[in-house]
C-alpha cells in the first residue's frame, strides 16, 4: 500500500477568469469524470430562504443558453454517460462521468449553464422544480419513520443565524415563497468562475484539458467580490445537555446522540473520524459489543456513528441506536451516553485502532477506485483547502492517531453537558 | 468574447475492453477472475446456489436469516473474535442474496485478500450454528424486517408479487421472507438449509490485481472441506397474465406520497428478447429523460422521481414501475403513467429516443464497471446466467445494433397494460374515492 493516499499525478492551473482547473490523468479506462465544486452551500442561505441552493441545483438541468430546456440529461446519458449533483451545507457539486470521446461535450455543457443559465431561466421551470424539491421532501424526510431526524438535530446542535442552523432541504414555506428574481440574482452571485474548482480525472492529459478548459470556460467573466457566508467558526457552548422527546408513528424507540466537534481537515477532526468507527463502525465497534451483542438493547443492524465531514464550523458526530423489543427509550439513551462517555475514561486498544485503521484504509480505496471517485476528492480538496494535492494526506492522518489522542479528543468535545439527545417513541397504539 | 454556441461532436472513441477474464477449476470448486492491474483494492466473491429460490414455500427468510447467522460464531472462535479478525483486515463480511444466488464478500487492500478468503470460508462453511444464537437472530431479523416494512414500499412490493406470481408459490412471496414467515422459523430449518445448500463449493470470484494474487490459493481455502455437485435449475416459469386490470390498495394512514408499484409477468433471464426489452424499458420508465419520468415528474411535477424497467431472473421476470407521488394527486398520476405504458405499447419507440437509450445502456459498460465490486459482480451475471467471458463486449454490439423495429416489437409483444396490477400503498380514506373515479380497474383493499 503506499504511503500517500493519492499515488496519481495531479496537475493545476488557474484562467484568467479565476477558475481553477484540476487533471488528474489515468489511462486505465476509456472514461473520463468531470467534476465541479461551486463554493457556495446552504450555509450562503439567509433567513426566509432555506432550501434555495438545492433547488437552484436542480435548475441547472434545466437548459441554458445553448441548451434547452431538458437537453443536458439527455446529451449526456446519450452520450453513454452517468450524470447528478448534489448540495451540502458546504457546497453544490456537479459531476458527470462518460466515455473518454465525449469530455469536450461535458465540458461544453458545464460552461453553457455556468456562464448562461439566468436567460434560460423561466417561472414554468422554477414552479416544476419548486414541486419537485417538495416532493424530494415529502418522500426523504416526512413520509419515512425518523425521516426527520436531521432537520431537528441541527437546530439544537448550533444556534439561529448560524450556517448549519438549519437544513439543506429547507422549509416547504421558503420553498412556496422562492421567487424567479431571486434565484437570477443567486446565479450572478456564486455561479461565477472564480467560485468554482473544474476537475477532470481519467483518460484525458492535462494539456489537452487545459486548453479545452479556456475554449469553453474562458469567456465568462469573474465576478468582483462574491458574499461569504457568515462565520460559524465559534459556537458558543450550551453549558447543559440538550433533549428532545419526538412521539411519531415509528416502530421503535431510536436514539440520537450529538456533538459538535472539530471542522473537517482539521487535526482533530481526523481523530474525530477514527474515534467514529472505533465506536460505531461494524461488529467489532463498541456500540455494536456493548449495545447490540452484550446488554442486547439495541437493535443489530441499526446502531452507528459517523461524522458529518463539514468544513467551516465544529462538525457534528452522531450517535445513533434503535432500541430492541421491550427496551425503552429512556434505558437505551442511558446506554449510549454511557458507551460515549467512556471514550474519555477507557482506554481505546491497540486492536480496537488498528480495526478502525483498516476499515478507513478500505473505505479510502474503495472510494479511489472509481475516476469519480476521485475527481470529487480532488474537487473538495481544491476549493476548502486551496490545493487539491493535499487529498494525499487524509490517509496518513488517519494512520498517525493515538488512542491518548481519542481519549483527549472524547474529554473535551464529547463532555455530557455539551450533548444534544434526541429520541423517537412510537405513538401508543389501541 | 462570449460561449460557444456549437456543440462539440465527439473525439475518437477508444475501444472499452472488459478485463481479461480467467477461470479455473480448483479444489473441487470454480474459480472465475478479472485481471485488475494495479489496483490496489480486491475484492473475493463466493457464489452459492443458494438463492430465496431454493427456500421452501413457508419458510421464506431462511437464507436472510443465515446471512445473519453466519457471524455468530465459528467451530475456531466466538462472535466477538471473528467481527475483530475479518475488521481488522479492513472489511465487513458482506452478504447479498437474490433470487438465483447467496452471495458473500469481502473487500480489502489486495495483500490482505488470501486472509480475508479464509475468513470468509471459516464462517460460510464452519458456522456454529447454536441453536440458542439462532433463535436470537431470527428474532432480531424478524425486528429488522418490521422495522423495514414501517416504510413506505416493502408491503406495496409484496401485494404485487403475490398478485403477479401467486402467493401459494416461492416467487410469488417476498425475496427476504416476511416478518411473520421470518418469525417461523425454527433453528433446525437454519441448520437443514445451511447443510443442504452451504457446503457445496460453489464459485468463487475474484477482481483484482492477479499478479498479486494467488488463485489456487484463494480456491483452496474457499472451497476446503466442502462436498456435492451443482444442482439443476428448474426450467421458466409459465406464470399467466392477469385478464383485466386491477387497483390493489394498501392503507398507510397520514402518509403525505402515495407509493406506486405497478407491473406485470415478464420473460426470464434467457429470453431471446432480452436486449430489445431492456431497451424498451429504458426508454419508457430507465433513464432520467425516460417517458414516465419526463412526464411525471418534469412536466407534472407530481414525484420526485418515477422509474421502470423489465427485470428478471433464471424462473421468471416483470416489468413494474414505482414511485413516490403527492398524495393529492395520486389518481392523475396513475391514469398518466397508466396511459404511457399504453402509447409506448401501441406506438413504439422514436429513433431519436432509442439513440439516447442504446447509447445510454452501451456507455455504462465502460463507465459503471470500473469499482472491483463493480466488476465482481459483473462475472457474477457470467457465472449464474452461464455467459462468455465476451459477454460484456457482445452485449455492447448487440445494444448498439438494435433498431426502432426490435425495440417497438418487443414494447408491443412484453408490455400488457390492460393486465397491470395497480398497487397504490397511501392514504386510502384520502384517495379512495379519486381512485375508483378513474376507472382503471376494481379495487382490492388491504389493511395494515
Amino acid at each position: 500500500m503506499p504511503d500517500s493516499g493519492f499515488p496519481w499525478p495531479i496537475e493545476t492551473t488557474r484562467l484568467d477568469n479565476g477558475l481553477r482547473v484540476v487533471v488528474s490523468e489515468d489511462r486505465t479506462a476509456p472514461a473520463v469524470a468531470v467534476n465541479l465544486w461551486y463554493d457556495v452551500g446552504s450555509r450562503h442561505e439567509p433567513d426566509g430562504q432555506t432550501g434555495f441552493a438545492h433547488l437552484f441545483e436542480h435548475l441547472m438541468f434545466e437548459g441554458s443558453v445553448n441548451v434547452a430546456k431538458t437537453e443536458h440529461m439527455k446529451l449526456v446519458q446519450g452520450a453513454g454517460g452517468s450524470l447528478n449533483a448534489t448540495t451540502n451545507p458546504d457546497r453544490t457539486n456537479y459531476f458527470e462521468t462518460v466515455p473518454a470521446e465525449h469530455l469536450e461535450l461535458a465540458l461544453w455543457l458545464e460552461a453553457d449553464r455556468m456562464g448562461g443559465l439566468v436567460p434560460a431561466l423561466t417561472q414554468e421551470t422554477l414552479d416544476n422544480q419548486r414541486d419537485v424539491v417538495k416532493n424530494e421532501r415529502r418522500q426523504r424526510y416526512e413520509n419515512v419513520p425518523y425521516g426527520d431526524a436531521w432537520l431537528r438535530l441541527l437546530p439544537l446542535l448550533y444556534p439561529p443565524g448560524h450556517p448549519y442552523h438549519h437544513a439543506t432541504i429547507g422549509s416547504m414555506a421558503d420553498l412556496n415563497a422562492a421567487d424567479l428574481a431571486t434565484f437570477q440574482a443567486f446565479h450572478r452571485t456564486y455561479y461565477a468562475p472564480n467560485n468554482a474548482v473544474l476537475t477532470v480525472v481519467g483518460d484525458a492529459a492535462a494539456t489537452e484539458v487545459f486548453a479545452l478548459a479556456d475554449k469553453y470556460f474562458g469567456a465568462i467573466p469573474a465576478r468582483e467580490s462574491i458574499p461569504a457566508a457568515p462565520d460559524g467558526r465559534h459556537v458558543p457552548r450550551a453549558g447543559a445537555p440538550v433533549a428532545e422527546t419526538v412521539t411519531a408513528a415509528v416502530p421503535a424507540p431510536r436514539v440520537f446522540v450529538a456533538h459538535r466537534t472539530h471542522p473537517f481537515g482539521t487535526p482533530g477532526y481526523d481523530v474525530l473520524t477514527v474515534l467514529a468507527t472505533v465506536l460505531g463502525s461494524g461488529r467489532g465497534s463498541r456500540l455494536y459489543q456493548r449495545l447490540a451483542d452484550g446488554e442486547r438493547l439495541a437493535q443489530p443492524d441499526l446502531v452507528g456513528a459517523y461524522g458529518v465531514d463539514l468544513r467551516h464550523a465544529p462538525a457534528p458526530l452522531i450517535v445513533t441506536a434503535t432500541a430492541r423489543d421491550g427496551v425503552t427509550g429512556e434505558r437505551l439513551a442511558a446506554g449510549v451516553a454511557e458507551v460515549v462517555d467512556e471514550l474519555a475514561t477507557v482506554p481505546v486498544t491497540a486492536a480496537e485502532l488498528d480495526r478502525a485503521k483498516a476499515l478507513l484504509s478500505t473505505a479510502w480505496w474503495r472510494q479511489m477506485s472509481t475516476v469519480d471517485g476521485r475527481a470529487d476528492i480532488l474537487g473538495r480538496y481544491a476549493t476548502q483547502f486551496g490545493d487539491p494535492a493535499k487529498a494525499a494526506e487524509r490517509l496518513p492522518a488517519w494512520l498517525a492517531v493515538t488512542a491518548d489522542q481519542i481519549a483527549e479528543l472524547a474529554a473535551e468535545a464529547l463532555r455530557a453537558e455539551d450533548r444534544v439527545t434526541l429520541t423517537y417513541l412510537p405513538e401508543e397504539t389501541a | 468574447m462570449s460561449l460557444i454556441a456549437d456543440r462539440p461532436g465527439p473525439g475518437l472513441a477508444r475501444p472499452y475492453r472488459f478485463p481479461q477474464v480467467v477461470r479455473r477449476d480448483v479444489a473441487g470448486g470454480r474459480v472465475v477472475a478479472a485481471h485488475l492491474p494495479g489496483q490496489n483494492l480486491a475484492v473475493a466473491l463466493l457464489l452459492l446456489d443458494a438463492g430465496a429460490g431454493r427456500e421452501p414455500v413457508g419458510r421464506e427468510g431462511l437464507g436472510a436469516v443465515l446471512a445473519k447467522a453466519l457471524e455468530e460464531g465459528t467451530a475456531q472462535r466466538d462472535a466477538t473474535a471473528y467481527a475483530l479478525a475479518i475488521e481488522a483486515l479492513g472489511t465487513e463480511l458482506v452478504t447479498g442474496l437474490d433470487w438465483d444466488s447467496f452471495q458473500v464478500s469481502v473487500q480489502v487492500p489486495v495483500e490482505r485478500l488470501g486472509a480475508a478468503v479464509e475468513l470468509l470460508a471459516e464462517a460460510v462453511r464452519t458456522p456454529k450454528l447454536d441453536p440458542d444464537d439462532l433463535r436470537r437472530v431470527r428474532d432480531d431479523e424478524a425486528t429488522a424486517l418490521r422495522m423495514d416494512w414501517a416504510n413506505p414500499g416493502p408491503r406495496a412490493e409484496a401485494a404485487l408479487r403475490a398478485d403477479l406470481f401467486g402467493a401459494q408459490n416461492r416467487w410469488g412471496r417476498p425475496m427476504y421472507g416476511d416478518p411473520d414467515s421470518v418469525a417461523a422459523l425454527d433453528p433446525e430449518d437454519l441448520t437443514v438449509f445451511h447443510s443442504e445448500w452451504f457446503l457445496r463449493p460453489g464459485t468463487l470470484v475474484v477482481a483484482g490485481d492477479l499478479d498479486r494474487l494467488d488463485l489456487d490459493a484463494l480456491g483452496a481455502a474457499a472451497f476446503a472441506g466442502t462436498g456435492g455437485g451443482p444442482t439443476p435449475v428448474e426450467g421458466p416459469v409459465d406464470v399467466p397474465l392477469r385478464a383485466g386490470r386491477r387497483i390493489i390498495l394498501v392503507d398507510r394512514p397520514g402518509s403525505v406520497q402515495s407509493t406506486l408499484r405497478l407491473g406485470h409477468a415478464a420473460p426470464h433471464r434467457a429470453h431471446p428478447d432480452h436486449v430489445p426489452m431492456a431497451l424498451a424499458g429504458t426508454v419508457l420508465g430507465g433513464a432520467f429523460t425516460s417517458r414516465l419520468n419526463h412526464l411525471i415528474r418534469e412536466v407534472r411535477g407530481y414525484t420526485y422521481g418515477i422509474r421502470g424497467d423489465f427485470a428478471s431472473s433464471r424462473r421468471f421476470g416483470r416489468f413494474a414501475v414505482s414511485s413516490g407521488v403527492q398524495t393529492a394527486v395520486t389518481a392523475p398520476a396513475l391514469v398518466e403513467a397508466v396511459g404511457e405504458i399504453t402509447r409506448t405499447r401501441a406506438g413504439g419507440v422514436t429513433e431519436d429516443e432509442l439513440a439516447v437509450a442504446r447509447s445510454w445502456r452501451a456507455g455504462q459498460l465502460s463507465v459503471e464497471l470500473q469499482s472491483p465490486r463493480a466488476i465482481a459482480s459483473a462475472l457474477t451475471t457470467l457465472v449464474v446466467h452461464d455467459l462468455p467471458d465476451d459477454y460484456h463486449a457482445r452485449r455492447r454490439e448487440s445494444l448498439l445494433a438494435a433498431d426502432v423495429a426490435d425495440v417497438s416489437a418487443a414494447a408491443a409483444t412484453h408490455l400488457h397494460p390492460e393486465s397491470l396490477t395497480l398497487v397504490v400503498e397511501g392514504d386510502a380514506a384520502l384517495i379512495r374515492d379519486e381512485l375508483a373515479a378513474t376507472g382503471l380497474g376494481e379495487i382490492v383493499d388491504v389493511r395494515p
